[in-house]
């Protein structure tokens, strides 16, 4: 409870002190044009109390902070105000100095001996110089040079200049007048320089005030929350595991080289896998049939499910030969975008299509949704109660392993292997019958679709005659006994049964954008491809599926650069172990359990260099739209 | 029998006209040809549902069933229970605890919508309406960020919340403070904080479409009527904005709910403010001693998005889609 209320008083406090500030800040530059006067005391003060805070707060002034803060803000408001309160023009920039001549004198007065600089005046005088070389081309850019920003940047050198090139701490309380009051006699007159007479100028301080006003949070918290920290983590990434000796590239060198995160070893096993024979397979079988079919209406190739399934299973089978050969974290990590992206998206278009104006589409589209409602950690858990996996002698508890381990019963011998075959037998006379009714009324769709479709029926059935189905191995009396696969630990496929869990999650969310866009597809455009005679197939294919590529191609973009940094799934279920790891969570380990800075800055910095293609593709797009 | 609509209303005119004798058998044969789809897209639904409701239905079974069966064998057998949960959220060290995770999760997920929101409605408003140099490259260059991956932040920000920023100026060893020491390292306010740094380019970007789509004429009108930007952005932009403002709530409070990354790495080994995600990972990791408390934990974890989602699915997929696919 007293957690709850602290918790509470400190998101009511943060709240309601941002909104103070935002409100505070407006109604401030709400005063620029009016009460120009105010405004400057109020900025003077502000700025006055900032300033001091500080200093207190590095321990640079003695006594109490309250008054040092109070005083401040008084001391900065006059400087701020005065010059404006003088009627001749020539002497405004006089008083200002004046001011800032009194204020510079108690400063120096007042601050620590141990920060006394040295005065080392060619170190001045070259910060000065540096100072003016920015400004001065800036200023003669923009067509004006203003006194003001003269002084405000020779002010701001001679700071420069006297703490970065004197000895801190070696200076006396003479060298402090020079290195403190100089500077803000400076500043002074430059406040007295400049000030904006007319009220055009006012309105335009105001409206970019105003843009400061509305952006400054949100620009703070990019800057200093993901600006900064990126670039401090490639900076990182250069140093050794405490962060202090340059090594140059070496972590990026150990991260390529090592052999737990790029095993290339076996790179021949991939031609020789039954993945690989297969999927070219299907490759070829994809590229017959869209040949032929292409042949028959005059183009080359015809996209059709007849050639773009056997394509697309087969590319996948490709990739499983590749990446289940070759190992290591950033392998696995390349392994799991590819994978995740691809079948999401296109699990995801296939459950659009088959939910449009079907019965009950939003009952449908919203349970295949939900697990974008669950957290990662939660969806790991849930699947390590699908994947569990119990000894052989034991009743399986987990869903998975309970079907494989039920069909490895259906063994040769059994009772349920007659009762299946029956079962098979069924449905091949069912695609006989169906095959036979496509060749008398000359349908090639159905009667190559029920031919192809008895293909796998015969192999279950040739699976269950011979070396048995599902989970099954012999037991010591000649019985047969159940065989659980072990989805979690055994590679390198456990990976495979990781991803799932990932693709479990994301196919909702490619199934809800892909299903907006088949939606958006213009209907006249859908009813002339009619018109001129086309099917469903064609209207997909030539109709559909051109409009909605910039929609798949935008799925693509965000599902790379969600799945590059998979991080939660793998160290809920695995903990990156057995042949799992990925890049996230080796550079979770690295960073934050063995504080190996350097190395785990680069696996960081190596997941941004991952997601730049993809930024880059953002980025176009944008401008596009832009235009 | 279910005859959907995705396919054509009638088969190729050839094909009926040399059927005509046979016209009954045909239409029993399209119409279980058409009806494929359905049924594959309720086969989809169920492979989706069963692993969900698989949690559900072990949550409330007991442990020795837990540990001896499967669900579908409680059905016949029974062991059915409702103590799991007591126990999850009960205070017991050994299997509860998830009561204070979940106000914990609250504590991050309150603040962690409601500021990023307020911060990015005012900058979208001025990326949108307010004219000012560099503003088309500020806003990509801002938006850009979406992709950036939050590890390559974590380390750096860690260090500024337990630390802070020191400088030490080259040859003379002074040590400038330019960050304060906030020491917030285990606490909420470290993550939401750095929630809210990590959701400002998207909420930018969502709102930002949003906003700009507004009608010119409303913002000339509130201008010529003497209206300023903040009385506009007060009185016009967030009372029309609030879809995409409850889209973006919907979103961020989700994503900040589940997160675990986030709060691992902030919250560190500070048991006391883990939020529910670390919570039940964390009884993930032991398994055995609190196995049968795990499917309630994790279905209480997983309740209060479910909720949000089912009760909001509308904003949330309006959300999702003004972020994806936005011409």
């Amino acid at each position: 409870m007293e957690a709850l209320t602290g918790a509470l008083r400190g998101i009511v406090a943060a709240i309601g002190l941002s909104a103070l500030l935002f409100v505070g800040a407006n109604r401030l530059f709400d005063l620029i044009v009016e009460r120009w006067r105010l405004f400057l005391g109020l900025l003077g003060a502000l700025t006055g109390a900032v300033f001091f805070a500080v200093l207190v707060g590095n321990r640079l002034l003695d006594g109490s902070g309250r008054i040092w803060v109070g005083a401040g803000a008084l001391l900065f408001a006059v400087m701020a105000t005065a010059p404006d309160l003088v009627r001749d023009r020539r002497l405004r920039p006089v008083a200002g100095g004046v001011v800032g001549a009194g204020i510079g004198l108690l400063l120096a007065k007042a601050v620590d001996a141990s920060v006394r600089p040295s005065v080392s005046m060619a170190g001045i005088a070259l910060a000065v110089g540096i100072a003016l070389a920015v400004y001065l081309p800036i200023a003669f850019k923009q067509g004006r040079v203003r006194p003001g920003g003269v002084l405000a940047s020779a002010a701001f050198g001679w700071v420069a200049g006297t703490w970065l090139f004197g000895e801190v701490g070696g200076g006396s309380a003479t060298s402090m007048v020079v290195s403190v009051t100089v500077p803000m006699v400076l500043v002074g007159s430059a406040l007295g320089a400049g000030g904006l007479r007319q009220r055009a100028q006012r309105f335009d301080l105001q409206r970019q005030t105003r843009v400061g006003a509305f952006l400054g949070p949100a620009l703070f918290f990019v800057v200093l929350g993901l600006i900064v920290p990126l670039a401090r983590t490639i900076y990182l990434s250069l140093y050794d595991s405490k962060g202090r000796e340059w090594v140059g590239f070496r972590n990026y060198g150990e991260i390529l080289t090592n052999d737990r995160s790029v095993d290339l070893a076996d790179w021949a096993n991939i031609f020789t896998s039954r993945l690989f024979i297969g999927g070219m397979g299907l490759l070829a079988i994809g590229a017959a049939v869209g040949l032929w079919s292409g042949r028959r209406r005059g183009r080359v190739i015809e996209p059709a499910t007849g050639s773009v399934v056997p394509v697309l299973v087969g590319a996948t089978l490709l990739v499983f030969a590749v990446f289940s050969s070759l190992r290591g974290t950033v392998i696995n990590n390349l392994w799991w975008v590819v994978v995740v992206t691809m079948v999401s998206t296109g699990l995801g278009l296939a459950a659009a299509v088959l939910a449009d104006r079907a019965r009950f589409e939003s009952v449908a589209k919203s349970l295949i949704f939900l697990p974008m409602a669950i957290s990662f950690v939660g969806a790991g858990i849930i699947w390590r109660f699908m994947y569990i996996a119990r000894p052989p002698q034991k009743p399986q508890t987990g869903v998975l392993n309970a079907v494989w381990v039920g069909l490895g019963k259906l063994a040769p011998g059994t009772a349920g292997q007659a009762v299946s075959l029956v079962f098979l037998a069924l449905v091949t006379a069912g695609l006989a019958g169906l095959c036979l009714f496509g060749v008398r009324r000359r349908q090639t769709g159905i009667a190559l679709g029920s031919a192809l479709s008895a293909f796998p029926v015969l192999y279950l059935a040739y699976r269950l005659l011979g070396p048995g189905l599902g989970g099954v191995e012999e037991g010591p009396l000649g019985l047969p006994i159940g065989k659980p696969i072990l989805f979690v630990q055994e590679g390198p496929f456990n990976n495979l049964w990781l991803m799932l869990v990932l693709i479990w999650i994301q196919t909702g969310f490619a199934m809800v954008i892909l299903s907006a866009a088949i939606k958006a597809v213009p209907g006249d455009l859908i009813d002339a491809a009619r018109v001129d005679g086309a099917n469903d197939r064609q209207v997909f294919f030539r109709v559909t599926m051109p409009t909605i590529v910039p929609t798949i191609a935008v799925i693509v973009t965000t599902l790379i650069v969600l799945v590059m940094k998979v991080f939660d799934i793998v160290r809920v279920m695995t903990n990156g172990n057995f042949g799992t790891q990925v890049i996230a969570n080796e550079m979770w380990q690295r960073t934050f359990t063995e504080f190996n800075l350097g190395l785990g800055s680069a696996l960081a910095a190596v997941l941004f260099l991952g997601v730049v293609p993809a930024m880059a593709v953002n980025v176009r797009r944008m401008q596009r739209v832009k235009v | 029998m279910t005859v959907t609509a995705t396919t054509t209303a009638t088969p190729r005119q050839s094909t009926t006209t040399r059927a005509r004798s046979s016209g009954r058998p045909d239409r029993f044969v399209y119409g279980l040809l058409r009806s494929i789809p359905t049924w594959l897209l309720w086969i989809l639904v169920m492979l989706w549902t069963v692993p969900t409701g698989s949690l559900l239905l072990n949550s409330f079974r007991t442990r020795d069933a837990q540990r001896s069966s499967g669900w579908w064998v409680s059905f016949t057998e029974g062991g059915w229970t409702l103590d799991n949960y007591g126990d999850v959220l009960s205070s017991s060290r050994q299997t509860g605890g998830l009561a204070q995770a979940l106000l914990n999760s609250f504590a991050i997920a309150i603040p962690a919508t409601v500021i990023p929101i307020a911060i990015a409605a005012m900058a979208a408003y001025a990326f949108a309406w307010i004219p000012f140099r560099g503003r088309e490259v500020l806003f990509v260059a801002t938006v850009s960020l979406l992709a950036l991956p939050n590890q390559v932040a974590l380390l750096p920000l860690l260090q500024l919340f337990a630390g802070g920023a020191h400088w030490t100026v080259p040859g003379s060893g002074t040590v400038v403070t330019l960050f304060p020491d906030l020491d917030l390292a285990g606490t909420p306010t470290a993550v939401w904080l750095t929630h809210t740094a990590f959701a400002m380019p998207f909420a930018i970007f969502l709102l930002h479409n949003y906003i700009s789509s507004l009608p010119k004429e409303l913002f000339e009108a509130a201008r010529i009527d003497g209206a300023d930007h903040f009385t506009i952005f007060w009185r016009l932009v967030l009372p029309l904005s609030v879809p995409a403002l409850a889209a973006f709530t919907i979103f961020q409070f989700l994503w900040t709910w589940n997160d675990y990354l986030i709060a691992i790495t902030m919250i560190g080994a500070n048991g006391a403010n883990y939020p529910a995600t670390i919570k039940i990972a964390s009884m993930a990791g032991e398994f055995g001693l609190r196995e049968h408390v795990l499917s309630a934990g994790a279905f209480v974890q997983a309740g209060i998005p479910m909720l949000v989602f089912f009760a909001l699915q509308r904003y949330f997929v309006r959300g999702l889609l003004a972020g994806s696919v936005k011409s």
